[in-house]
């Protein structure tokens, strides 16, 4: 009997998530292992479907395989994640020549930090202050304005951002890719400057439960992985997921995330 | 920048974005978009329009050989010895003659070598009216493969006398039959055309020409196809150099086969009167791309760029023409 498609979801944070997810589930459409897809309005309903067996793989943030590990007490598995998402930073920013240099510098100061939901900006900067001995002495400006999708928009750092530029805040916490996205301090001089960069942690991953055989799983990663940025039929679906391959999971990058989502009491739950 | 950021993320790759914009920040922007792999598409009374990623190349899914640019098609003459009631250009006996001469085709064939182009297609009116047409020829052949469009009914006297001066190794003979026995092609083209066109065939296959023979189907008038592939086997005629079209509803052909410049994949066509889209319509403004033969690289490029336009727009009213 022909098995069904593996199905997998993802979350609708662009609608560029509907080419990124016909593109390949075209490109599996060819291989040895089939599959479809399912775009979900946020992170919380997807892990919900994936703990009831609605999806066989979810396409999760951190935060998202955080409270999938918690709430299976660790019956499930990262099956693979871009490489970009091996090495995420959270990027420190203020008005160039605001006087900060350091971490402590930030005391007595406003932070503007986006969603809370958000590992990049919101939960992990937390954690980074609570390990700088800046815990209650910072004063911290939450943007909540993309949540449910665990800051994947970028539009809450936008905003943390907007708050600094107004002077409703004297430093933003934002992600590596929004730095990226709106040029650095490079595009703009003068205008934002970095101060402080987090350690690398590991973002997004493939997350499926342990009761998915590997017989489905193996061939579909095998394929996954066989994407090749030198196919242009392939690139441009990673250019617009923001990879270059496909890579295996490495979860010592999520220690961060854990010890952060213990200590803030973060609800494994939605 | 941050409004940019913003709302470009929430834009499908290939969707455009409008930004106001200060003169002081376009520098920015351009460098911006350069870097993001965003496209600055234009900046116009103090707003930015950009693009989402990178315009899919509009020319990548076309063969080489039938990319814009690729073909270039010359009117040498006009004039005709046939009044096919079809013919898109209005050529005839009467049709007077507008030759484009042996010294703007030595010019443009240089340039458009230059430019690019792969293959020549020369076609009149009936180019064997002209007695230079050796000449014209041979100043083709001597850069690019060349097809030579001829109704094949005046290899006689000194015109034949011309073929045989014509080069034989980068030279094809384009034929018009349009059916296997002499009714539907004298219909169209004048009492005695079959037969004339047919020895026609046999007069360039014996001295040696590539021969292709270009069938034109009119509404209604299906040619009899297994009896004129029977019959062009019959002649040697490669498959390849068999080849139907139908009638375009252009010059005197009032039925057929309607055609838009919107909808047309290009075949720079140059006559003395300018340069057309393609072919079927230098009888019609609508198909002029420009007055100016010369530098013919700027023709290649406004016609690759109207194309690109074309397509771009087409994709872009697919994508906000949902019907459901």
């Amino acid at each position: 009997m022909t098995q069904r498609p593996l199905l997998v979801g993802a979350v609708a944070y662009t609608p560029n998530v509907v080419p990124i997810w016909e593109g390949i589930r075209d490109y599996f459409a060819d291989g040895p292992a089939p599959m479809d897809f399912v775009l979900f309005s946020n992170y919380g309903r997807q892990v919900e479907a994936l703990l009831a067996g609605t999806i066989d793989i979810a396409w999760n943030t951190n935060l998202a395989w955080v409270r999938t590990v918690l709430q299976t007490k660790g019956g499930c598995t990262a099956l693979a994640m871009r490489d970009t998402d091996l090495a995420f930073q959270t990027v420190f920013v203020s008005r160039a020549g605001a006087g900060l240099s350091t971490l402590d510098d930030l005391a007595g100061r406003r932070l503007a930090l986006g969603s809370r939901d958000s590992a990049q900006a919101a939960i992990l900067p937390v954690h980074y202050l609570n390990r700088a001995g800046l815990a209650g002495d910072v004063d911290l400006v939450r943007i909540n304005s993309d949540l449910g999708k665990h800051g994947d928009t970028g539009r809450s750092e936008l905003d943390a951002i907007r708050e600094v530029l107004d002077e409703r805040a004297d430093a933003a916490a934002i992600g590596i890719t929004t730095w990226e996205a709106i040029g650095r301090d490079e595009l703009m001089p003068g205008a934002l400057a970095e101060f402080w960069r987090s350690p690398a942690y590991c973002h997004c991953n493939f997350t499926a439960l342990d009761a998915l055989p590997a017989t489905r799983t193996r061939p579909w990663v095998e394929h996954l992985l066989a994407m090749s940025w030198e196919n242009p039929r392939h690139r441009r679906i990673l250019e617009l997921e923001g990879l270059r391959r496909w890579v295996r999971p490495e979860l010592d990058g999520y220690a961060s995330l854990f010890e952060a989502v213990k200590e803030q009491e973060i609800s494994a739950y939605w | 920048m941050l409004d940019l950021v913003a709302r470009l993320g929430q834009t499908p790759a290939g969707g455009l974005v409008d930004v106001p914009i200060e003169d002081a920040d376009i520098p920015t922007v351009t460098q911006w978009c350069a870097r993001t792999g965003n496209e600055l598409v234009a900046v116009s009374a103090g707003v930015a329009r950009v693009r989402r990623g990178r315009t899919a190349d509009p020319l990548a899914d076309i063969a080489p050989d039938r990319r814009p640019g690729a073909r270039l098609w010359l009117y040498t003459n006009f004039d005709c010895n046939l009044a096919c009631d079809y013919c898109c250009s209005r050529s005839s006996p009467k049709a007077p003659r507008r030759a484009l001469g042996v010294r703007d085709v030595g010019r443009l064939v240089a340039e458009a070598d230059a430019a690019g182009v792969l293959e020549m297609f020369l076609t009149g009116g009936e180019p064997f009216l002209l007695l230079d047409l050796d000449e014209i020829v041979a100043t083709c052949t001597a850069r690019l493969p060349t097809t030579l469009l001829t109704n094949g009914m005046l290899f006689h006297g000194r015109r034949l006398d011309m073929l045989r001066r014509m080069p034989r190794d980068r030279l094809t003979l384009q034929v018009s039959v349009d059916s296997a026995t002499p009714d539907q092609h004298d219909r169209h083209r004048g009492a005695g055309s079959w037969r004339r066109a047919m020895d026609g065939v046999r007069i360039a296959q014996a001295e040696g020409f590539r021969v292709r023979v270009a069938t034109t189907v009119a509404p209604g008038e299906e040619a009899d196809a297994a009896a004129l592939r029977t019959l062009l086997d019959g002649l040697g005629i490669a498959r390849p150099d068999q080849v139907v079209r139908p009638v375009a509803q252009r010059g005197f052909a009032s039925d057929g086969v309607a055609l838009t410049v919107e909808t047309l994949l290009p075949e720079i066509t140059v006559t003395a009167d300018g340069v057309y889209w393609h072919p079927v319509g230098v009888d019609h403004p609508d198909l002029l791309v420009s007055r100016e033969l010369f530098p013919f690289a700027a023709v290649v490029a406004t016609v690759r760029e109207r194309f690109a336009d074309y397509r771009r727009t087409a994709a872009a009213a697919a994508e906000l023409f949902p019907c459901a």
